[in-house]
């Protein structure tokens, strides 16, 4: 029974930890993927131009699904209770972006298509009735990165902002966010509340270093961006540090849009020629001449390869088109061998998180593995104890015509036997656990106020609770062959036994 | 039991061919560093169908004897190299045509299950088995996992068989410490039977037993031994035990003395 608990045990935690940091890379790898897309060819900064050409391109091959041109910098923004803080920018076509990546469903206020048993228990503000037909106007404006202004009437270009990046949001315990009205200190030392909800009537202020065509800094560009929505990937550092603001806005400020190339005139025949400007009708000299147009450049064009295809294959399908691409464009856009490397799948973007994670199962498991090896020794020592125990018995088989294998058989066979018994229970109690681990997380926090997975610390809500059945059978087989080791060693002391001595033995 | 008779016994067991021959048997243990002699060149033969005491004091070799009978132990091999020259015998124990010392370990194993049957003084009966179970237990090991499964009715009524002939069909699904010394003595003996051996070695089989009890298990032996024609090697230190033998063989300081 000892040696049956121990593998029960073993085998149902090494199961568990298996499943739930699995579960949890998972996850946090599917969160990874869900605004990156599959693929990014990434030219950061300065960027590069003819995008429009290239996700054409791109689009007409069979391996693509679709592709969509983003800017990413980085910013200082000014939050409504006027903190100023460090932001990544993101800079996006709305339609194309949704086409990439899953960024519509990281809308966080919108009606709940499918509540969870946890939205009912927190009362979630998106469920009230009395809200949907907001929340369904917050969806539409986040989708559209637009936001009727109400004073003007007019509808305007809006940001959308993550949901932990104001502070505003208040993480309930059941994974809701309650938005909150923040205080802001006034200049004679009062402070004032601040009545806003982002999505309603926010605005953050953007600061942005522009740089020009080489890379060098110009003029820093600010702007007053209105919020349509905020949006939740399950990343909280994505969460914390990410707003999305519509291309052109970006292009714009980073004098990445397409701009007239002039040159200036110095005519030593007719130094008094004029020209008249077409919008205003001022009369002035003649001080430049448009010569040609600069396109609009972008850092980064995401792609989403067709359903089922191989992150590898669509890579390498990426490259070759952007030689054909980067041939059509010599001297304009970064050559092929400069973008050799920068082609980057989701997995190279998010390298060092899920490596980081990946190395935290790894060391979890190794951990676990360690301590149920130990299971081994327990039953070694218990099938020890129970050898010397039944020393005069194995004599008396011995007496009876049991052969030397026969008596080991007999050993590993009962080896086998607890560790069949012990690892179909403890398979089924790890199965168990795992599919009811937020079941049961719940009710310790109700019973015993203890709560280990607290949604206000961590990306997620609930625990992953899937069990793989591949990683079940390798646990499961393990927790055999340890009981069929820890068994042999007795096994065969009791086999090589000199059946006189063991009919002697006292 | 007259000397007469005694003597008649004796003379129609020689009558038949030797079932059992002893050659030159040595035997020395080691207890640490300390060899210790036990049997000192043993020559003996038991004949078929033949009752054979072997009397003698506490450590005289009585068991090691029955042991290397039963295959359970080997011989040494013979201390004098030159036995031969020196009209010495070799060692051997010989069982029916087989040379018991030349046998793979396989085979003494098949030789204990198939043809020897032992009772021991302790019983040794298996405490987690019940009555029944430790009787079929000899079948099993005898016809191996799957050959017991095909002969198991088989098995199961002879072990049924032989409890009910001991007096002790109503205590088959009992385990061994519910039952008493000489019942529990009664169930190591047909375990002993359940394989149908030609031979069957008994260490002090009523060694642990009132005289009362004693008695009635050497009936149930004899009365085996008269129904089932069996060769008996009995180890006893009892003298007025071993005169109910046919032929009474004294070990002396490890050497035959036979009475």
């Amino acid at each position: 029974m000892l040696a049956m608990a121990a593998v029960l045990l073993s085998v149902a935690t090494i199961l568990i930890t298996w499943s739930v940091m699995g579960g949890f890379l998972k996850t946090l790898i599917s969160s990874g993927r869900t605004l990156v897309g599959d693929v990014a060819i990434v030219w950061p900064n300065v960027g590069f131009a003819h995008y429009d050409d290239l996700i054409e391109r791109l689009e007409a091959d069979e391996l693509i699904d679709s592709a969509s041109p983003t800017i990413e910098t980085f910013g200082l923004i000014r939050l409504p209770d006027d903190r100023v803080e460090l932001i990544s920018i993101k800079g996006i076509e709305a339609s194309s972006y949704s086409d990439v990546t899953g960024f519509v469903d990281t809308m966080w206020w919108k009606p709940i298509d499918e509540p969870t048993p946890k939205d009912y228990e927190g009362d979630d503000i998106r469920l009230q009735p009395e809200n949907i037909s907001m929340f369904t106007d917050m969806e539409a404006s986040g989708i559209s990165m637009t936001r009727l202004n109400p004073s003007s009437g007019k509808v305007e270009a809006a940001g959308v902002l993550g949901i932990e990046v104001t502070g505003q949001n208040y993480r309930t315990k059941w994974g809701g966010y309650y938005p909150l009205a923040p205080n802001r200190a006034m200049p004679d030392g009062g402070v004032e509340r601040i009545e806003t909800f982002m999505p309603r009537d926010g605005e953050v202020e953007l600061t942005i270093l522009a740089l020009d065509s080489s890379g060098h800094p110009i003029d820093p560009v600010r702007r007053v961006i209105p919020i349509a929505n905020e949006f939740q990937s399950g990343l909280y550092e994505v969460d914390q540090g990410t707003i999305f603001v519509p291309l052109d806005i970006i292009q714009r400020m980073l004098r990445l849009d397409a701009a007239e190339r002039v040159e200036l005139v110095r005519d030593d025949q007719n130094p008094f020629e004029i020209v008249v400007d077409p919008e205003t009708g001022e009369i002035g000299p003649k001080m430049k001449e448009v010569i040609g147009v600069v396109p609009a450049r972008v850092t980064t064009v995401l792609v989403r390869g067709v359903d089922g295809a191989e992150l590898e294959a669509v890579r390498s399908r990426i490259r070759a088109v952007y030689a054909e691409f980067a041939d059509a464009h010599v001297g304009e856009v970064p050559s092929a061998f400069q973008m050799e490397n920068q082609i980057k799948t989701w997995e190279d973007l998010n390298r060092t998180m899920i490596s980081a994670v990946k190395k935290e199962t790894g060391l979890v498991l190794f951990i676990f593995g360690i301590v149920s090896f130990t299971t081994v020794f327990l039953v070694l020592a218990i099938f020890w104890s129970m050898a010397t125990e039944k020393t005069k018995d194995i004599g008396v088989l011995r007496a009876l015509g049991a052969s030397t294998p026969g008596i080991a058989w007999l050993w590993i066979r009962y080896g086998a036997s607890i560790g069949i018994v012990g690892s179909v229970t403890g398979t089924a109690v790890g199965y168990w656990v795992v599919l009811n681990i937020n079941s049961i997380h719940d009710w310790m926090g109700r019973t015993f106020g203890l709560v280990i997975w607290d949604p206000r610390q961590y990306y997620f809500v609930e625990i992953p609770s899937e069990v793989e059945p591949i990683k079940a059978a390798i646990v499961f087989v393990i927790g055999i062959l340890t009981c069929v080791v820890g068994a042999s060693i007795p096994a065969i002391h009791s086999a090589r036994m000199d059946p006189v001595k063991a009919l002697r033995f006292e | 039991m007259s000397m007469q008779t005694q003597t008649n016994k004796a003379e129609s067991a020689v009558q038949t061919e030797p079932i059992l021959s002893v050659r030159g048997v040595h035997k020395t243990y080691k207890l640490g560093r300390v060899k210790v002699p036990v049997l000192h060149g043993v020559d003996m033969d038991v004949h078929q169908g033949e009752w054979v005491t072997i009397l003698g004091a506490s450590g005289s070799g009585k068991s090691t004897l029955l042991h290397l009978l039963g295959g359970l132990d080997r011989p040494d091999k013979n201390p004098d190299k030159n036995a031969d020259k020196n009209g010495g015998s070799q060692v051997s124990v010989q069982f029916e045509d087989r040379e018991l010392t030349r046998l793979s370990k396989r085979a003494l194993d098949r030789y204990r299950a198939d043809d020897v049957g032992f009772v021991f003084q302790f019983y040794h009966l298996l405490p987690e088995l019940s009555v029944l179970q430790n009787v079929t237990i000899g079948g099993m090991i005898k016809h191996g996992r799957f050959g017991y499964r095909s002969n198991r009715k088989e098995i199961v009524d002879r072990a049924s068989g032989l409890l009910d002939r001991f007096g002790l069909s109503h205590r088959l699904k009992h385990r061994p410490a519910e039952l008493s010394g000489g019942e529990r003595q009664r169930v190591a003996i047909a375990r002993a039977l359940i394989n149908e051996p030609s031979l069957l070695l008994a260490d002090e089989p009523t060694g642990n037993l009132d005289v009362k009890t004693g008695a009635s298990i050497l009936d149930v032996i004899i009365e085996l031994r008269r129904d089932a024609g069996l060769t008996l090697v009995m180890v006893t230190h009892d003298d007025r035990i071993a005169q109910q033998g046919d032929r009474v063989i004294r070990l002396v300081d490890g050497r035959v003395n036979e009475a």
